[in-house]
């Protein structure tokens, strides 16, 4: 399915945007990150990926689809990647699908790829012990509602134990 | 002629020169090849004179005019970036590739040194890649030609031999035909061997940097020992900030340092892999 209202709202790839993406692609298509499914689309700027919880943790044979959108100049900045409701219910992760991780904002480098954070999430789900959703989710949600993108929320990183 | 003659010729070549530059810009390629004419005429030995007129000669594609003045102007100045560029393109046009990638090579390491961010290098690696890649192109055809001819004759040979040895030996058939399959076997993976470098895959990672994923041009490595790809990381350091993207390590654009071991690994590879010049 493609949204052509979501593509011509955003800016394209740049050159070297594009080109990455394609390697990227190239990349998973031959070696997929474990636990992940790229679902095939033209759509080169939005990726969606299906999820499945590693065996052994809470979130073991359950499926979740992330949304991957990149701007115009990815790498230089980070994709935005949200996972499309129902989130799981994770401390870390708020209904909408928005996630609280610190690769995603300000600890994004060039150097990460699709794959090492899809890895980055899945071990965040992985290591939780409790299926809760995060303290401030009501009031997070609420403030999310003109749909404002994760990236233009000032994250405050809760502990990295979780 | 007197040091003021002298001084008042080269003013007016000088204008000359201006005055050719705004015919250019308004596209009045004619008028400026005669302005820049006019300025080699009175000071021959003004490197620019001969490169901008080339320009023009560019435009119009008179691509042997491009040569001449591009050659005039390296005589004058060995380290002019645009003429061995322009030259470079001109003996592309006559298909002269072998030359004519030497010539962009030269303006490429030129370009790099003067400004290694700049349009000019860009333009020049496409325009080189693409020369590169038509050249191995018509290399690697005729090369699995050539392979090819070669494999059927050596098949054809050993076949002959060994109906020839199964009419001298009699009683041995079976031995002489497995050894027959396994020799037929052996010379086609001994082919297959010989064409592997010429089939496009993938390139090593440890030829790409780590941001484009694309192979090095101009590696450079940081303290922490990774190489990327210079213009990316100067990138990165200005957009994202200065650390280095793997190890996270602080890292400043003046702690980079060309990674000369790469290059020529780079340089190694592509020359025996020529599809590696594919740019999409």
């Amino acid at each position: 399915m493609t949204s052509p209202s979501a593509s011509s709202r955003k800016a394209s790839l740049s050159k070297i945007a594009s080109n990455r993406l394609q390697k990227e692609l190239v990349e998973w298509q031959v070696n997929p990150p474990t636990g992940f499914k790229h679902k095939v689309t033209d759509n080169l700027q939005r990726w969606v990926i299906e999820v499945n919880g590693a065996p052994g943790t809470l979130y073991a044979g359950e499926t979740y689809q992330l949304q991957v959108d990149f701007p115009e100049h990815y790498p230089m900045e980070a994709p935005q990647v949200i996972f499309i409701p129902p989130a799981p219910l994770h401390p870390h992760i708020y209904s909408n699908g928005h996630i609280c991780l610190d690769i995603l904002y300000d600890s994004w480098s060039p150097a990460m790829t699709v794959s090492s954070v899809c890895i980055s999430i899945l071990s965040m789900l992985s290591s939780s012990t409790e299926k809760q959703c995060p303290a401030d989710n009501d009031r997070y949600v609420k403030n999310c509602r003109n749909g404002r993108s994760p990236k233009e929320t000032r994250w405050w990183f809760h502990d990295d134990k979780v | 002629m007197s040091p003021t003659v002298a001084a008042s010729t080269a003013k007016q070549a000088e204008q000359l020169r201006i005055d050719g530059n705004s015919y250019f810009k308004k596209n009045r390629f004619a008028a400026a090849i005669d302005a820049y004419t006019e300025a080699i005429t009175l000071c021959p030995n003004v490197p620019i004179y001969w490169t901008n007129r080339a320009l023009c000669h560019r435009k119009r594609n008179d691509w042997t005019r491009v040569e001449e003045d591009c050659r005039r102007a390296i005589q004058l100045d060995h380290n002019s970036v645009k003429a061995h560029y322009m030259l470079g393109l001109a003996l592309l046009q006559r298909e002269e590739y072998t030359e004519g990638a030497k010539e962009l090579e030269k303006a490429l390491d030129l370009g790099r040194s003067e400004n290694p961010k700049g349009y000019m290098v860009e333009e020049i690696w496409k325009e080189l890649a693409r020369a590169r890649y038509l050249l191995w192109e018509q290399e690697s055809t005729s090369r699995s030609w050539d392979l090819q001819n070669l494999k059927e004759t050596c098949e054809a040979a050993l076949k002959e031999k060994h109906f020839l040895d199964a009419s001298l030996v009699e009683g041995f058939e079976d031995e002489n035909t497995q050894s027959n399959l396994e020799q037929l076997e052996a010379l086609r993976r001994v082919f297959n061997k010989a064409s592997e470098d010429d089939i496009p895959t993938e390139v090593p990672d440890y030829l790409c940097c780590k941001i484009t994923l694309d192979i090095f041009r101009d590696p450079v490595i940081t303290p922490s020992g990774v190489t990327y790809e210079r213009a990316v990381i100067l990138d990165h350091l200005r957009k994202v900030g200065n650390f280095d993207p793997v190890s996270r390590e602080p890292l400043y654009s003046s702690q980079l340092v060309p990674n000369l071991a790469i290059k020529e690994a780079v340089r190694a590879f592509l020359e025996t892999h020529g599809w590696a010049y594919k740019t999409d």
